[in-house]
């Protein structure tokens, strides 16, 4: 039995030279992921657009449905950071409808999903990073941002630094290697019972012998867990630890130092002003 | 190579299993940003929108509530403090009303009493005159009647002015006895 455990399948290549190596290319502009992303996108818009169409102050079914899950959304972006980061909500919700929508797709089999590319989960991953850094200079400044690296004790630098780049890597690792490696033991399986059926019916005569029966039913149950369950606890886990990430660096107000705080509401007094204009 | 694949088509090419394509991860970036901007607009915005207007209606409602029980409380306990003022009021009107009816009955039953006494003095007056204007007619008739017997008895005129004294004893005794 041949089993081959690969990336997504390239379907344009840039003709110029460029770098392409494997675990870092430039050449493969479209993939089956490529595909894949702009598919959950039109999907969810088109979800989102038609669903949200007629709400109303007495809401239907569906937008009960709808608003139990934007007010769930809201109260957890809440209660991990805070009253003050509530603005932040809609990118979390994005992320996770996201998240748990790319690697669901998989099941259709008719897209590879989008959270099983390690490219996805990194771009996703360093959005985050972008944030928290963003967050910290603006709220902390870019100086006490760096000096905070040397901290508690100036040996302790590298290790920072190091854990600063490890916190994206093992974000984006953790979710690719939860959905793409159940996508690969999926496919294990299903080799597996394909030897198990031509081992134990393989005597049945003509047809009836190359039939994988036990492909029926089993992974099915196996899908529940490696596909939903998965992809919802990793849809999760990645948001919530994007909001844990970014809420660290978005401390409520009245913790920041003094100075900072009044330059913080110097700079929201003359947004607002420009606003107002 | 086909024409396909001097486009840049392939049709039999993976990517490693674990790697990152630069243009994967852009896509990914432009899909999620297309996606946030959607959702925000689309999504979050109205239904949080909604969700926030409902609550305020909520809460407007709720307040208004209060504040109508409120002036209703308000408007009982003024209502409570005039009444009780208006009780204490009508006893006070009642009582001045109640002292002065005792005041008028009083100068009314004086004054009546003292007319009472004034009518029956001025009848005793009366009384007292037509009782002596009686005696005296009686005692004039009787003279007369004194006279004439008299001089019927003595057969001889009596002067009336002659005898006047004589006659006076007479009828005085006359009464006397």
């Amino acid at each position: 039995m041949d089993l081959q455990v690969s990336g997504p399948k390239v379907f344009f290549v840039l003709p110029w030279d460029l770098p392409d190596t494997t675990i870092f290319t430039m050449k493969n502009l479209i993939t089956q992921t490529t595909i894949t992303l702009f598919v959950t996108t039109i999907i969810l818009i088109i979800l989102a657009v038609t669903l949200t169409r007629k709400i109303t102050k007495r809401p239907g079914k569906v937008q009960v449905l709808l608003e139990k899950v934007v007010g769930m959304l809201y109260n957890l972006v809440e209660s991990t950071m805070g009253k003050h980061n509530i603005r932040f909500a809609p990118y979390i919700g994005t992320l996770f409808v996201s998240s748990i929508f790319g690697s669901v797709i998989g099941m259709t089999q008719l897209f590879r999903s989008s959270t099983a590319d390690l490219s996805v989960t990194m771009a996703w991953a360093l959005v985050t990073t972008g944030m928290v850094w963003y967050n910290n200079i603006k709220n902390f400044g870019l100086k006490a941002w760096l000096k905070g690296f040397t901290e508690p004790i100036f040996v302790m630098t590298p290790m920072n630094i190091v854990s600063e780049i490890a916190s994206p890597l093992s974000l984006a690792f953790r979710h690719f290697g939860n959905v793409a490696g159940g996508s690969v033991l999926t496919a294990l399986i299903y080799g597996a019972l394909s030897l198990l059926t031509s081992a134990l019916l393989g005597w049945l005569p003509g047809i009836l012998g190359e039939i994988p029966f036990f492909q029926a039913g089993i992974p099915a149950v196996l899908s529940i867990y490696f596909d939903l369950f998965s992809g919802f606890v990793q849809a999760l886990v990645f948001s919530l630890l994007t909001m844990v990430y970014v809420s660290g660096a978005c401390p409520p107000p009245e913790e920041l130092p003094e100075d900072r705080r009044a330059i913080l509401e110097k700079r929201e007094a003359k947004k607002a002003k420009k606003a107002n204009n | 190579m086909g024409l396909l694949e001097a486009t840049g088509f392939v049709l039999d090419k993976f990517e490693s299993f674990v790697g990152v394509n630069f243009w994967t991860m852009i896509f990914a970036w432009v899909n999620l940003l297309i996606l946030y901007l959607a959702f925000k607009k689309f999504l979050f915005g109205p239904i949080k929108k909604m969700i926030d207007d409902r609550q305020k209606e909520v809460d407007d409602i709720y307040s208004d509530a209060e504040q109508a029980r409120e002036s209703a409380d308000r408007l009982k306990s003024e209502y409570e403090e005039k009444i009780s003022h208006a009780t204490e009021e009508s006893e006070e009107i009642l009582k001045k009303a109640v002292r002065r009816a005792q005041l008028k009955e009083e100068e009314i039953l004086k004054e009546a009493s003292e007319q009472a006494a004034r009518t029956l003095e001025r009848a005793e007056e009366q009384i007292a005159l037509e009782k002596k204007q009686a005696i005296n007619d009686v005692k004039n008739q009787v003279s007369a009647m004194a006279i004439g017997i008299a001089s019927a008895v003595i057969e001889r005129d009596v002067s009336e002015d002659e005898h006047r004294e004589l006659i006076d004893d007479f009828i005085s005794n006359i009464g006397n006895e």
